[in-house]
């Protein structure tokens, strides 16, 4: 009468990779939450005497053409970019998957409905459909997120109602049907948490995603604006003097790298760690 | 056939099977009988050095090699050709984009079976020539139909993909590769635990000919009593790991000496 | 009678899996028995109104499904799936309670089918099969029904557990429709069976008789592929990997007694105290078709 290894493997061997990806975002936050102790100077501190200077011990990262100094730049950038990476994920991952898993459990004309609307969505390059938003919106933070949870969403409605009819499908849902609970309760109840899981890998996937979408939103000069920090907006600033100020440019393309890679590395980590395939019994 | 001395399979510091001995003969049939957990599959799977990441100790002759100190080659030889692994839901392991029959052959070629009269394999005795290419179909085509007939299934059937044919079908296929390979033990883990009991009764008619008439010797796991009873010389009881009694069938089930597998017979609906 | 199936043909999308079958839940339980592919599942979700029929009627207290208080029914009729059908992330006792919505009455409950009432906390994973299958059983219970329709509720297990559920099955005081491919249970749980080919039911009637002396080629197919302990290897008769045939009887391309009469559908009709729709019934009844 004993259960052997009761436990998941997720909570007691975690995965190395998805640790490694988790710390790294970590570390990423929190250097954007204290950018305000963490950076050696205040944001937006014009200097135009010290215009374009390579890096020092003064200026670690250098400064750029108005004379701010980039790594304060980059840490109060990074508060932009991840703030755009959480808003657009929640509301696209909250809309996606609600309508999805609706689709997915009620199937029939209400899943074909649904499915459609993603559809004319998903037909649109997803850049593209950000732009024509970004232009009839003012160019703001607010139009960045606006415009890229547009065309996230229809995603996460895909992915999620993929799930949840397989979940539909499973015995424990037809033995809540056969005692009487309401189909909304089933779906909140057994559908929706045993649907999260991918919903949850895609997440972290996507989060580099978002955030290399904002920047070249920025970057084409529809997102955030001066005298806001954000990481594609600096790129864009500094491009045109890439070959004689090399870093004005590099570091935030750096921490645009850095940030994609550690949500990347957390996704693939978590899809091996949460596929049921390796968790014991 | 198969020599088994003081086999003991551990996973970290749990032994998960121990089995003092075990012999099967050419033509024999051995039945190793237990519930979920007891450690009769691990055991199967030592005895073809297939058990991964565990530590095995003891000692295991398969078709004269020295199983756990043998080195990989000589391994992949004969579990490829003279010790054959039948498995609970072969159609899992066959790709499913490739027929039937290219599967076969290049498992062939893989082993050097070409059909061919010259070929230098050991003759499975009592077994007419002809197999081997001295009778009307020469070469490897010849081999795989007649492998195909062994087991009763039309060589039509080597045009079809794996998800074209049923599960008893594919039980079928797969120790028609084995016959085609000139296996001389089959080792088989639950072949039929997944099967209809009308199809169950087909793949083990297939089997007991094949013991009759080319000597195959089989070593068998099963939870299943009833089928054991009826197929099997002598038979282990195995319970968490450990072998609980042992010996002849029928010994066994009319005068079982230990009290769980007294338990097990009285399960029985 | 509290359920029957009058003339019941169901189909998924356009592909009708079982075909015109009638059928009464009657008292003293009653066996399904099918292999895989004879739609013996699809029947069941049909009794559970979980599926409509799309020609025929299936009726509880003589009136249409479509019809009855469906509360009052989802009360009274309960399946009891296979162990696996506990919602991974729910605690066994909230499974338990989810149809009662009284967590007060689940320590009784799990007494009841012989578990521990500490392990209500636990989550599926951490039980056995034999456990969960327990949990199963105690979920339909909680809701106090009439009658349990149970769809291989012991095939997944080990024998000695297996006997234990079967022992806990037989002592609930529910009516119950057992749908298996196993012969032995059936014979312990069911005072009538049917057997059902190819989404069809060939042979109906007491089940000691059907075992006994099958009137159905299919049925005696059955029965003799059943190993028996310390007996004969099991037979095979015909060829099972054969498909069922589209025309006359579907059984008519697997059994060794088929004659050409067999192209024609055989009506359903009675031979020796049950309903059997085969041409050679009387063959096969006296014995002599076997070896």
């Amino acid at each position: 009468m004993t259960a052997v290894e009761p436990r998941r493997r997720l909570f007691r061997v975690p995965d190395r990779f998805a640790a490694f990806g988790a710390v790294l975002l970590v570390l990423i936050v929190l250097s954007a939450v204290f950018a305000p102790w963490l950076a050696p100077y205040e944001e937006n501190d014009v200097r135009p005497l010290e215009s374009l200077l390579p890096p020092s011990g003064a200026h670690w990262f250098g400064t750029d053409q108005v004379g701010r100094d980039v790594l304060t730049q980059v840490l109060y950038g990074g508060r932009t970019s991840l703030v755009i990476a959480a808003a657009v994920l929640a509301a696209s991952a909250t809309v996606g998957v609600t309508l999805g898993v609706v689709a997915g459990y009620a199937g029939g004309w209400a899943r074909d409905v649904i499915m459609r609307i993603t559809d004319v969505f998903l037909a649109f390059p997803a850049l593209l459909l950000s732009l024509a938003l970004a232009v009839v919106l003012q160019p703001s933070v607010t139009t960045v997120i606006l415009a890229i949870a547009v065309t996230w969403w229809p995603w996460y409605a895909r992915l999620s109602a993929s799930v949840a009819a397989s979940v539909a499908t499973r015995s424990y849902v037809d033995a809540a049907r056969c005692l009487g609970v309401p189909a909304s309760v089933i779906v909140a109840r057994h559908v929706l948490p045993n649907s999260l899981t991918p919903v949850l890998v895609q997440l972290s996937l996507d989060g580099g995603g978002v955030i290399l979408t904002a920047a070249a939103l920025s970057y084409l000069g529809l997102g955030a604006h001066e005298p806001t920090a954000e990481w594609g907006l600096m790129v864009q600033q500094g491009q045109t003097i890439f070959t004689t100020n090399w870093w004005v440019v590099t570091f935030p393309g750096l921490a645009i790298l850095l940030t994609a890679f550690a949500f990347n590395v957390l996704g693939e980590g978590l899809r091996g760690a949460l596929d049921p395939r390796r968790t014991v019994r | 056939m198969i020599r088994i001395r003081d086999l003991r399979v551990a996973y970290g510091p749990r032994e998960v099977a121990h089995v003092p001995a075990l012999d099967v003969g050419a033509g024999e049939c051995v039945a190793i009988v237990g519930e979920s957990g007891s450690g009769k599959s691990t055991t199967l799977l030592a005895a073809l050095g297939l058990a991964e990441g565990a530590r095995v100790s003891g000692e295991v002759t398969v078709c004269g090699v020295d199983v756990l100190r043998a080195r990989p080659r000589a391994l992949r030889a004969i579990r490829g050709s003279k010790a054959a692994l039948v498995i609970q839901s072969p159609q899992a392991a066959l790709s499913p984009t490739t027929r039937l029959g290219v599967l076969m052959r290049r498992a062939l070629a893989l082993h050097g079976v070409t059909g061919a009269p010259s070929q230098g394999k050991t003759q499975v005795q009592g077994e007419p020539a002809d197999v081997r290419g001295g009778g009307p179909r020469r070469g490897i085509e010849g081999v795989m139909a007649e492998a195909c007939e062994a087991v009763m299934l039309d060589p039509a059937i080597l045009r079809r993909y794996p998800h074209e044919i049923s599960g008893g079908q594919a039980q079928r296929f797969a120790i028609a590769l084995a016959i085609a390979l000139g296996a001389e033990v089959i080792l088989a883990d639950e072949p039929t635990s997944a099967l209809d009991v009308t199809v169950q009764a087909e793949v083990v008619g297939v089997l007991r000919r094949l013991r009759e008439e080319r000597g195959l010797a089989l070593l068998f796991v099963s939870h299943d009593l009833a089928l054991v009873s009826t197929i099997a010389d002598r038979v282990l009881v195995m319970k968490d790991g450990e072998v609980v009694e042992s010996g002849q069938a029928a010994q066994v089930f009319t005068r079982p000496s230990h009290p769980y597998t007294r338990e097990l017979l009285e399960a029985l609906p | 009678m509290i359920m029957c199936a009058e003339g019941v043909t169901l189909a998924y999308g356009k592909t009708p899996v079982v075909h015109d079958v009638t059928l009464d839940i009657t008292e003293g339980g009653v066996g399904l028995i099918g292999e895989s592919g004879s739609g013996k599942t699809t029947l069941a979700r049909a009794f559970l109104s979980l599926l409509e029929p799309v020609k025929g009627r299936i009726t509880y207290g003589g009136r249409d499904l479509r019809q009855v208080d469906m509360k009052a029914f989802r009360k009274a009729v309960q399946p009891v799936f296979q162990a696996e059908s506990l919602d991974p992330r729910m605690s066994v006792g909230r499974s338990i309670a989810e149809g009662s919505r009284d967590r007060a009455a689940v320590p009784a409950l799990m007494e009841e089918v012989g578990l521990d009432p500490a392990m209500a906390g636990r989550k599926p994973h951490q039980l056995s099969g034999g456990q969960r299958q327990r949990v199963v059983i105690a979920r339909a219970l909680a809701v106090r029904p009439r009658l349990l329709i149970l769809d291989e509720p012991t095939s997944a297990l080990d024998v000695t557990v297996q006997a234990r559920i079967l022992d806990l099955l037989e002592g609930v005081g529910t009516e119950r429709l057992l749908i298996t491919h196993n012969l032995a249970v059936v014979g312990r749980l069911c005072r009538t069976s049917h057997v059902l080919f190819a989404g069809r039911i060939v042979e109906s009637g007491p089940t000691e008789d059907l075992l006994r002396r099958p009137a159905h080629p299919y049925t005696l197919a059955l029965r003799d592929a059943v190993p028996k302990l310390g007996g004969e290897p099991p037979v095979a008769r015909g060829r099972a990997e054969s498909a069922p045939a589209d025309t006359g009887c579907p059984f008519r391309l697997r059994c060794p007694l088929a004659v050409p009469e067999c192209e024609s559908v055989p009506e359903p009709r009675e031979v020796a105290g049950r309903r059997v729709a085969c041409h050679r019934a009387e063959l096969v009844l006296t014995g002599l078709a076997g070896r």
